[in-house]
């Protein structure tokens, strides 16, 4: 399979009129307009895909075949579903409101592959819709996957519906391969990067366990492909404590550590030997700063040995706000030279999940395939470097 | 007398760190945000040893190794773990590098190496 940002988007844009199908179906079953927040094209390992898909619980799901073939899964919080259909019968049983999330999953999903179907200009079957029980199905024998993920939201707020396709991988390659000029560089160098990715979240995990005594580990790392406006849905509202900076070299590009203040507080309080008054304008403020600054190099230092290039960033911005208004302007400033964004989104957690931090890489995308089409597969591994090898 | 030391980073939280490390052991002179001020303390106090930050607003460390005096005895302390900088440091002139985070006895021993105690 090879892949660049054409291809990419193409597929991308597939996925995006099978949810708006879903999100028209959604609407005029609820009579609540619907919109497709953000699709992204992710690029996961099977170890972050089960990681990532390990709660999703509730959902409805159907295989498709065709030119395309795989399975496509609806997922949603369980109650707001129920409140939706209820007030579409409201003297329904449970079993009639049961019945009708069933029916309304079914529905999405279909309209789902029809837009498929519609895009690709051919005709895709289905298998009748089964409600997603237990586990998340990742299709066996491939050690990546591709995720399709839209997030579908209602105007007003009240619901929230994600749409996963992961298609099998054969006829995905043959689309890809398509639809890719001859400069497309082979999906193992897009996978190497991403394995880079991962490590260098580790190491930045390992950074603030190294510094706090706070042990992390990685929770999800992945490698998504999104219109460089989405880009803050992507991030979400919540509000974080964090730093950005921009990096440069070979990629180039921006990057957002951003903890949750309970995260960021009980972070500081560990490096600190003092409590500090909590408004971020002192020595806490420092502390994180520098935090940022250690984890932006166990970050981005991967990338440089395996490229073997060296890659500077500035000195690290202190944030604190809602973490679509922390990445809007470096969005907006990628904006003017390019249309889409790989958004590189690492998760570290503690085991109990009261420290959590979010790292955001936004690389140029043209210099990162640039960099990809020259990497070594056989320098992938050199991720470290020895000062001792070196003074 | 102990062997006097210069810091050099834009992080007050890692200036106060250092300064913990190094106080039973060496006597810290001065201190500075930049490359700029780095250069302006090193020639009113022409310490023993300079730490130095890479990654400073203004002038980064490996420029002002490079404007310095070339006697100047300097270890880079720095988040940059790349292979190229370490390379670009020997290459301006650093006598030692070291990563953070670190803990203290790889500090001292890092220093041991360039300026005996």
């Amino acid at each position: 399979m090879r892949v660049d940002i054409d291809s990419l988007d193409l597929v991308r844009r597939l996925a995006h009129d099978g949810a708006e199908q879903a999100a028209e179906s959604l609407s005029t079953m609820t009579g609540v307009e619907t919109r497709v927040e953000t699709t992204s094209v992710t690029l996961l390992s099977r170890a972050s895909a089960r990681e990532r898909f390990a709660t999703a619980t509730a959902g409805v799901e159907l295989e498709f075949e065709g030119q395309l073939s795989g399975r496509t899964t609806l997922v949603f919080d369980a109650e707001q579903a129920r409140e939706l259909v209820a007030e579409q019968a409201p003297d329904g049983s449970d079993a009639v409101i049961e019945s009708g999330v069933e029916e309304l999953g079914s529905i999405m999903l279909s309209g789902t592959v029809d837009g498929w179907a519609d895009s690709l200009g051919t005709a895709l079957d289905m298998a009748p819709p089964t409600s997603l029980d237990g586990e998340f199905p990742i299709p066996a024998g491939t050690e990546y996957v591709f995720v399709f993920d839209s997030k579908l939201q209602g105007v007003d707020g009240g619901f929230e519906f994600a749409i996963y396709v992961v298609p099998d991988w054969e006829p995905l390659t043959e689309v890809f391969d398509r639809e890719s000029d001859p400069g497309a560089i082979p999906i193992e160098k897009l996978a190497v990067f991403n394995d880079m990715t991962r490590e260098g979240a580790a190491h930045a995990a390992d950074d603030i366990t190294s510094m706090t005594g706070i042990e992390t580990s990685v929770e999800i790392s992945q490698c998504s492909f999104v219109p460089v406006e989405e880009v803050p849905t992507h991030v979400g509202t919540a509000e974080y404590v964090g730093v950005v900076l921009e990096y440069h070299g070979r990629p180039s590009g921006y990057l957002a550590i951003l903890f949750g203040e309970p995260s960021a507080r009980r972070i500081a309080d560990a490096l600190l030997p003092v409590e500090t008054d909590g408004d971020w304008d002192g020595m806490d403020r420092s502390a994180i700063e520098e935090l940022g600054n250690i984890m932006t190099s166990g970050f981005i230092d991967g990338w440089a040995n395996v490229l073997g290039t060296s890659i500077d960033h500035s000195p690290p911005e202190f944030v604190h706000d809602m973490g679509s208004a922390i990445v809007s302007p470096v969005a907006a400033r990628l904006g003017t030279r390019q249309e889409h964004a790989f958004v590189i989104d690492s998760t570290v957690r503690t085991d109990d999940g009261e420290v959590g931090c979010s790292l955001y890489a936004l690389p140029n995308e043209r210099e990162l395939m640039a960099a990809l089409d020259d990497l070594l597969v056989e320098r992938a591994s050199r991720t470290g470097a020895d000062p001792e090898s070196v003074f | 007398m102990p062997p006097s030391v210069l810091i050099v980073d834009d992080s007050e939280f890692m200036r106060s760190l250092l300064r913990e490390i190094l106080a039973d052991d060496y006597e810290i002179v001065a201190e500075g945000e930049n490359g700029v001020e780095a250069l302006e303390l090193y020639r009113e106090h022409e310490p023993d040893l300079v730490m130095m930050d890479i990654v400073m607003p203004i002038r980064d460390g490996i420029e002002a190794i490079t404007d310095s005096d070339p006697d100047a005895r300097v270890i880079m302390c720095t988040s940059v773990g790349q292979e190229e900088k370490m390379k670009m440091a020997v290459k301006a002139g650093a006598n030692g590098y070291i990563t953070k985070p670190f803990q203290k006895p790889s500090v001292l021993e890092a220093i041991e190496d360039v300026v005996p105690a």
